[in-house]
């Protein structure tokens, strides 16, 4: 056994590129679970910083928790209540605590981007913690934090605008704030309570009332006294409890993240698998004549099998564990990037738990043993006597068998993927998402029947282009087809993701901009600036403004929120019935049904609607945080695309149930004979003051609409790209491998008289012709599979197909220079040959 | 395939038409090949003279180890020498860097391995022509069927290596050498892996290539038979020329091979 881990090791060198393959796919498994750990840890430590020194909070209670990072949608609680409290045995302090939307202005007249953070205006607090200054007394001034301070150069007695709901007003600035440990980098406005109730239009309430303990008494204990005294709608929770709460509503905004990154990193790890199959094919081919040896010496089956595996387990585990490493780098790496954008994690220390380690390295070894079982298997088949007369023994065994594979997982595969796109199935995206893999697996198993046709005709404009070299280089892709296959097969995976994703942004966008021509009939949509955090939008006094202007006609406003329902979160649009459809065109029955829509009702996707087997008349509950379960009636249903969301109410409904003051969105229809330009004018003029509101015409819309898309579209692309990074190194791995197999050949060109420059040439043209064969499969099923994806998502509003050709050609084109240079090590390292050697060289 | 034949003037030059030309077709002086460093070295060459003349169809012979490869291989430039010199025609290798020693090789010289002298990735017609469309040259329509036809490979000319015999396979070797009409094919035991009869064929292709379209041919040879179809045999032992024969037969030569105690 020995003996036979002795003749693996030798190769080490040329398994240098499968370690490489395995290792970068596992940097993507373990960098996730890093990023994931350290952003979970450091949402805990922040949300357990921020209970101050209270131990338990009373607050109204909330009948539904909201899903993201919002601030709770709770009632504010009565101001008298703090005397209750005050008054129960136990209690050490209390005080209350106001908080609200404040956005800070720089001295341009400029609000102050938290690029859609939490602005908070809040009241001071017993255990405010200053930096400098002192806490703020009456109504003309505001402590803020001293980071933001020092970002915009302000000091202490400067005067500094503050931007709220219902109006911008001018305070001096009394105070620097020490940072919390916030998960975000917020901006923070701290006023006297008096001041801030009036602010942020809460006056006599608060939203909480925070509690100290007198020491021998446990938060637990306090609780439970407060609990028993208070009525119904309030409770007390521990402060702990609280942290935790928020600390799961940071973790479930980003949820999806990990579930997302490991996807990609499975992707990553496919292609891998192709790459390190394909290494220990040809080394197990290379070697057929030792391996042939030693079995005729006596060795059993069994021990060359085992002999091979041991060699994916160690490939594996190097591989492994230097991607976990890498995977740490990556995470530090990103952590750094989040900081620089403003995401400062207070933690900045990553969190590497020992399950990372485990799963990174089971994963990159069980990929790698995987994909190495059927080359080791081959290995034993090899007849002793076959390979020992120099016969390629291992060429034809297990084609049958792969072939029946391939097939059945091509044809399963499509059949999955077109129920999805004939919408059956409760997920049909999912359905064309599964489809496709198989789809994925099936052609690359079938891909060796046609590769050597396939390499002949895109390897033609070569040949044409580049004369013997590329021709020479044309017949070596040609001569193993299985080979050529399989590593364009890993390139075929990459660019195919890439391309979907493409052919999907691109079809996203113009679904996007047609229902905008198609439906939008405001001339102008007003939005907040920044991502739009969920405490600011677009304050009501901007509507009140936009109502008092002239050359406005109509103004409709969008609120939006979210609900339970069967205690799952929903979200709904809070629309004005009377407006709303002048603004938006819908088809007419959605019309209609919008228009007849009171507070009493709500209306539902007709999708939606069937699936729960709703009728209009029926009564749906839906759970409010603030106001409990609401018995809604379904007084309609629709179809259009242009909402956004599957439930629709009124704004009455919405202001009965909802504390938001804010609107998502506000359309303007201009008076008759306005300009867009003079509206516009017009329009900036009144909200001068409200600098956080930007104004769109509709081709600004579908812009944004096209930036929301490729904020998603960037991250996604470069993930993909470290799979179509990894199929290239396929691409370079197999030519360095094939070089070594053909040493004596390449000695021989070199005697009868072909230049260095002609056999690098030939390299590369075989890499660009397994590049380009890779890349165009690769299109075509990104052309495929993006039609499939885009029909699965009708219903979800993705209506246009439409395929970035310019964009797919280029990708096709890039990835083919880039095979070419891939190439270009091993074409270096084949004419480096010296003649002679590689002539009398055995292999 | 008369037409290409070279016609006879006079009755020397019909009989040893290498005589009458000046300028050699290959040529070495004062050749010296050292391997290894220092303390190990072995003198592969030990100050080799020899002139092989256009036309003429040499066999190199001597005890194993005396550095015929050496010297065929420092002739064709595939390596080079520690001192002296060798030329082709009025080129003298040691001056030429990689590129134009390179295309030497590919327009000048041809050469003919014991084995494994074809891709096979390509048919036995591409592997002809390989030199020729690596200069980027058509072949010689005309010239490419007398070969063809002179090797006697037409009906395999579509057959990849892997599908001829082993003496099919050095014909080959020998047309592609031919093809591209290099003032000089280097031969290094062409016949060593081949029977009697193939090695027979080949050697009948060579003379024929000599004596018809006056191609020059110098070959390492251990089988005295083979080096009784040359003009002339040149005999070297621990890497000097020590003897040469002229108009060879097999029996005169096994008598000087033993002679030199091979
Ligand atoms: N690459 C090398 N490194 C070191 N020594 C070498 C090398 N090639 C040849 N030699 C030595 O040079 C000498 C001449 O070798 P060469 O191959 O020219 O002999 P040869 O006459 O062709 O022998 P044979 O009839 O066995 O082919 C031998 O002693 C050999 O060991
Ligand atoms: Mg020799």
């Amino acid at each position: 056994m020995r003996r036979l881990l002795r003749g693996a090791l030798a190769q080490g060198a040329r398994l240098f590129g499968t370690a490489l393959a395995v290792a970068l796919a596992v940097t993507l498994v373990s960098g996730t679970f890093i990023l994931t750990d350290t952003v979970n840890a450091a949402f805990h430590q922040a949300s357990a910083d921020n209970g101050g020194t209270a131990d338990v909070v009373v607050r109204s209670t909330s009948l539904f928790a909201t899903q993201a990072n919002s601030l709770p949608e709770r009632e504010p609680v009565p101001e008298s209540l703090l005397s209750r409290v005050t008054s129960i045995a136990g209690v050490k302090a209390a005080w209350t605590a106001v908080q609200g939307y404040a956005e800070l202005v720089d001295k341009q007249g400029k609000p102050i981007d938290a690029k859609g953070l939490p602005t908070v205006g809040s009241a001071v607090t017993p255990d405010v913690a200053l930096a400098a200054g002192r806490a703020p007394t009456g109504p003309g001034e505001v402590a803020i934090d001293a980071e933001t301070a020092r970002k915009n150069g302000l000091q202490l007695g400067d005067r500094i605008k503050v931007l709220f709901s219902g109006s911008t007003q001018e305070f001096t600035i009394g105070g620097f704030l020490q940072a919390a440990g916030d998960v975000v980098a917020s901006t923070k406005a701290i006023f006297d309570q008096v001041t801030a109730q009036r602010v942020l239009g809460v006056e006599g309430k608060v939203d909480a009332i925070p509690v100290q303990a007198e020491p021998g008494v446990s938060a637990e204990t306090l609780r439970a006294r407060i609990n028993a005294v208070l009525p119904d709608q309030y409770e007390a929770v521990t402060t702990a409890q609280v942290a935790r709460e928020s600390a799961e509503s940071w973790t479930k905004a980003v949820a999806f993240l990990p579930t997302a990154l490991l996807i990609f990193a499975a992707v990553a790890l496919l292609v891998g698998a192709f790459i390190i199959c394909n290494t220990f094919s040809i080394l197990v081919a290379q070697r057929a004549r030792e391996l042939a040896l030693l079995r005729s010496l006596g060795a059993s089956p069994g021990q060359l099998t085992a002999s091979v595996l041991c060699e994916a387990v160690a490939v594996g585990l190097v591989g492994s564990l230097v991607g976990v490493a890498a995977g740490f780098g990556a995470a530090r790496g990103l952590l750094a990037l989040f900081g620089r954008m403003g995401f400062q994690l207070p933690s900045a220390t990553a969190v590497f738990l020992p399950r990372t380690a485990v799963i990174g390295v089971a994963a990159g070894v069980v990929v790698t043993v995987l994909a190495a079982l059927a080359p080791a298997r081959r290995a034993t088949q090899v007849s002793p006597v076959g390979a020992m007369s120099g016969a390629d023994g291992a060429r034809t065994h297990g084609a049958g068998g792969r072939l029946v594979v391939g097939a059945g997982a091509g044809i399963a595969g499509l059949a999955t993927l077109l129920t999805g796109v004939l919408g059956g199935g409760a997920r049909p995206t999912i359905a064309v998402g599964i489809g496709a893999v198989g789809m994925l697996v099936g052609i690359a198993l079938l891909a060796p029947l046609v590769a050597g046709r396939a390499a002949r005709i895109v390897g033609a404009p070569l040949v044409r282009l580049f004369g013997e070299p590329a021709f020479l280089g044309r017949e070596n892709a040609m001569r193993s087809p299985r080979r050529t296959a399989s590593t364009a097969a890993a390139l075929m995976i990459g660019i195919g993701l890439v391309g979907v994703v493409a052919i999907l942004a691109a079809s996203v966008k113009a679904s996007a901009s047609r229902t905008v021509d198609d439906s939008l009939r405001a001339d102008f949509v007003l939005t907040p600036t920044g991502l739009g955090g969920a405490v600011s939008g677009v304050p009501p006094a901007v509507v009140d403004r936009l109502r008092a202007t002239p050359a406005v006609a109509t103004v409709s406003e969008i609120r939006g929120g979210q609900w339970g329902l069967d205690g799952r979160t929903q979200t709904l649009l809070a629309v004005d019935p009377t407006t709303v459809t002048a603004m938006h065109e819908v088809d007419a029955a959605s019309g209609a049904a919008v228009r007849r829509l009171d507070d009493a009702g709500v209306l539902v996707r007709d999708t939606v609607a069937e699936r729960y087997g709703w009728r209009v008349g029926d009564k749906v509950p839906m759970t409010f945080a603030r106001t409990g379960t609401r018995n809604m009636v379904l007084q309609g249903t629709f179809s259009t695309n242009a909402v956004r969301t599957d439930f629709v109410i009124t704004l009455g409904a919405y202001k009965a149930n909802y504390a938001q003051i804010f609107a998502l969105s506000v359309d303007v229809a201009l008076a008759p004979g306005v300009t867009p330009a003079a509206g516009r004018a017009e329009i900036e003029r009144a909200l001068a003051d409200y600098p956080v509101v930007k104004v769109m015409d509709h081709a600004q819309v579908i812009a944004a609409q096209g930036d929301q898309v490729d904020r998603l579209l960037v991250p996604v692309t470069a993930l993909l790209a470290l799979s179509v990074v990894i199929a290239l190194l396929g691409i370079a791995n197999t030519l360095a491998l094939s070089i070594h197999e053909r040493t004596r050949e390449l000695g021989l060109l070199r005697a009868i008289g072909m230049a260095r420059r002609q056999l690098r040439s030939m390299v590369r043209s075989e890499a660009a012709i397994i590049a380009c064969l890779g890349a165009s499969l690769g299109i075509v099923v990104a052309v495929f599979f993006g039609w499939a994806l885009v029909a699965s998502m009708r219903a979800l509003g993705v209506t246009e197909l439409v395929f970035p050709i310019a964009q797919l050609a280029g990708l096709a084109g890039l990835a083919t220079v880039a095979g070419m240079l891939a190439g270009v090590l091993p074409a270096r390292k084949a004419a480096g040959l010296a003649v002679l050697d590689a002539i009398s060289s055995d292999r | 395939m008369t037409m290409l034949m070279r016609a006879p003037t006079t009755d020397t030059e019909t009989r040893y038409p290498y005589l009458v030309s000046s300028v050699p077709a290959a040529r070495a002086v004062n050749a010296v090949k050292l391997y290894g460093n220092a303390e190990t070295s072995v003198r592969a060459l030990d100050g080799v003279n020899v002139d092989f003349a256009p036309g003429c169809f040499t066999a190199i012979m001597g005890p194993s180890g005396s550095g015929k490869s050496t010297l065929l291989h420092c002739l064709a430039g595939l390596d080079t020498l520690t001192s002296g010199s060798v030329a082709i025609g009025e080129t003298i290798l040691g001056t030429l860097r990689e590129r134009q020693l390179t295309r030497l090789r590919r327009d000048r010289v041809g050469f003919i391995f014991q084995a494994f002298n074809l891709l096979p990735t390509l048919t036995a017609a591409e592997n002809i022509t390989l030199p020729l469309a690596l200069a980027g040259r058509k072949p010689d329509p005309d010239w490419y069927d007398t070969v063809v036809d002179v090797v006697g490979l037409r009906d395999r000319l579509g057959h990849r290596p892997a599908e001829l015999s082993g003496g099919q396979q050095q014909r080959v070797a020998a047309a592609r050498a031919l093809v591209s009409r290099p003032e000089i094919i280097f031969a290094d035991e062409p016949t060593g892996n081949l029977d009697s009869r193939a090695g027979g064929e080949l050697l009948a292709f060579m003379r024929r290539a000599v004596d018809a379209f006056g191609q020059t041919i110098v070959m390492v040879t251990h089988d005295p038979v083979a080096a009784a179809h040359a003009d002339r045999i040149v005999f070297l032992a621990d890497g000097q020329v020590v003897d040469e024969m002229f108009d060879p037969t097999a029996e005169r030569a096994i008598d000087h091979m033993k002679q030199l105690g091979g």
